[in-house]
């Protein structure tokens, strides 16, 4: 009876594991026709874009259920131009690269900051926002700096955010709770979870102006990066037609009126030509 | 597939592994004995704790876990009870596993024929001596089966860990996948894991099944 069990587990194991080297090898041979070109899209007559639905001002879904936000805007720009219908997916942070990779959506449009890593594995437009990143923290105890946090202190991120990559790479010490979703995070700040939490300044800010009771210790931390819209990586007909509608987009001041559409209400007027990028043409 | 990458992550796969388990194993032992409890409660038809433990059958059989850790991890505070993810973790699969083992014990205690009680009092045993002589044993035989089941499935639902922050198997994989994007390499390990993890149980499972197939005996 034994050695009958043992032969089972045996052939289950391998079976699985055949089971899921099979599929990865397909993934990697079928690579190459995930995406949907330029044409295909229009073709088909609808878009996909992954959004956030979770992250208050940029993309988020109100209270009639339809996506709004900074991101949002831009994505409906998209669609109108293309003359398409937007067929909106929500997506988590750590989801986004996997969502291109698999060609669940043929643009992220989520707040989706540029760096190294990730344009390795997808490609990014020209930008569209610049971002850094920052720190909020209960009045009670505001964290100044990195070095505020105590040994057992723990610092709220996101999966899959440059906050999350910034701190295990350049802060190794520092204590991380993570989560899954925008949500839970604010969820966890709110119940003292965790000291603070770190994200985009973007997003800190407008938390701290919405919730009394918090402050933004960190205005920025790290370097200055980008937000851009990403494709497939190799997705070429989109890329270039996304980098020209960028471009053409900017000669309307297309951004600051994003801007002032979706963001104004929040951070006022000062934080407009910071945090705008207009043409795809940063400052430096 | 790249090793390299998979040699580099083995140790973080290694230590959600320990977790899991860990907090799946409590959870799981809270589970058999809430289970218990309800059962026998519900076998001697015990006045009003029979209601309680009805209406807590019924809250915790149809609601998903994933409500319950939000409830417990993100409601509780609310209200000024403020626990661990660990704590909250195993509460929330004590919570949900211990209705499911209830059901998995009671179909096993239901299924012992009057006769048997009645034969072990006339024989002179006392209710306890019935009870952990005669009704228990054959009990136990037709409960495990579902309990088995029931573990598998509470090992399995710690997956949804993440969303109050502990870092599982499940959690693990979506953060590394998040932050290297090496997904083939991530997913590949995680189903690994989870054989590892669930394989043995279900081995070790079904010869217990087996050695324990004694009961209906006499049925």
């Amino acid at each position: 009876m034994k050695k009958h069990n043992l032969c089972k587990a045996v052939t289950v194991l391998s079976f699985s594991l055949a089971l899921t080297l099979g599929a990865s090898f397909l993934a990697m041979a079928d690579e190459k026709a995930i995406y949907r070109t330029l044409d295909e899209i229009k073709e088909s007559g609808v878009i996909n874009i992954g959004v956030f639905s979770d992250k208050y001002p940029f993309g988020y879904v109100d209270e009639n259920g339809d996506y709004q936000g900074y991101d949002v805007y831009f994505a409906e720009r998209i669609g109108a131009d293309l003359g398409v219908e937007i067929n909106y997916v929500s997506t988590e942070a750590a989801n986004r690269v996997e969502y291109l990779e698999t060609g669940k959506v043929d643009i992220i449009l989520a707040n989706f900051t540029v760096t190294a890593d990730r344009a390795e594995k997808v490609d990014f437009a020209l930008p569209y926002m610049n971002v850094a990143l920052g720190v909020v923290s209960p009045e009670g105890r505001v964290i100044e700096s990195l070095e505020d946090l105590g040994e057992k202190d723990r610092m709220i991120v996101i999966s899959g955010t440059t906050a999350e990559i910034y701190l295990t790479e350049n802060n190794p010490e520092v204590r991380l709770q993570k989560y899954d979703t925008y949500a839970n995070a604010k969820n966890a700040l709110e119940n003292g979870n965790g000291v603070a939490w770190a994200n985009d300044n973007t997003e800190v800010i407008a938390f701290a102006i919405q919730n009394p009771g918090y402050v933004v210790g960190i205005p920025e931390l790290g370097s200055q990066d980008t937000i851009a819209p990403a494709v497939t990586k190799g997705n070429e007909s989109l890329l270039s037609w996304l980098n020209d509608e960028i471009v053409s987009l900017g000669e309307e001041n297309f951004f600051h009126a994003d801007y002032e559409a979706t963001l104004l209400e929040i951070y006022g007027a000062d934080y407009e030509d910071t945090l705008v990028v207009e043409g795809g043409k940063t400052a430096e | 597939m790249n090793f390299e990458v998979i040699r580099e992550y083995l140790p973080l796969y290694q230590e959600a592994a320990v977790l899991t388990v860990k907090l799946g194993v409590l959870g799981i032992i809270f589970a058999l004995l809430i289970g218990l409890a309800c059962a026998l409660v519900q076998y001697y038809k015990v006045p009003v704790i029979r209601r309680i433990v009805a209406a807590y059958i019924e809250i915790s059989r149809n609601t998903p876990l994933m409500i319950q850790l939000f409830f417990i991890y993100y409601g509780l505070p609310k209200i000024g009870i403020r626990t661990s993810p660990e704590v909250c973790g195993v509460a929330g699969l004590a919570f949900l596993g211990g209705s499911y083992m209830a059901e998995a014990f009671r179909s096993g205690l239901n299924s012992v024929e009057a006769i048997q009680t009645e034969s072990a009092f006339s024989l002179g045993m006392n209710r306890v001596q019935a009870f952990f002589y005669v009704i228990l044993p054959q009990a136990a035989a037709t409960s495990m089966p579902p309990v088995v089941a029931n573990v598998i499935f509470l090992l399995k639902e710690t997956s949804i860990f993440s969303a109050v922050s502990l870092m599982d198997l499940m959690f693990t994989a979506k953060d590394l996948m998040g932050i290297y994007h090496d997904t083939t390499e991530c997913l590949f390990l995680l189903v690994v894991f989870y054989l590892i993890i669930l394989l043995p149980v279900s081995i070790l499972g079904s010869l217990l099944e087996r050695r324990l197939r004694y009961a209906g005996f006499g049925a």
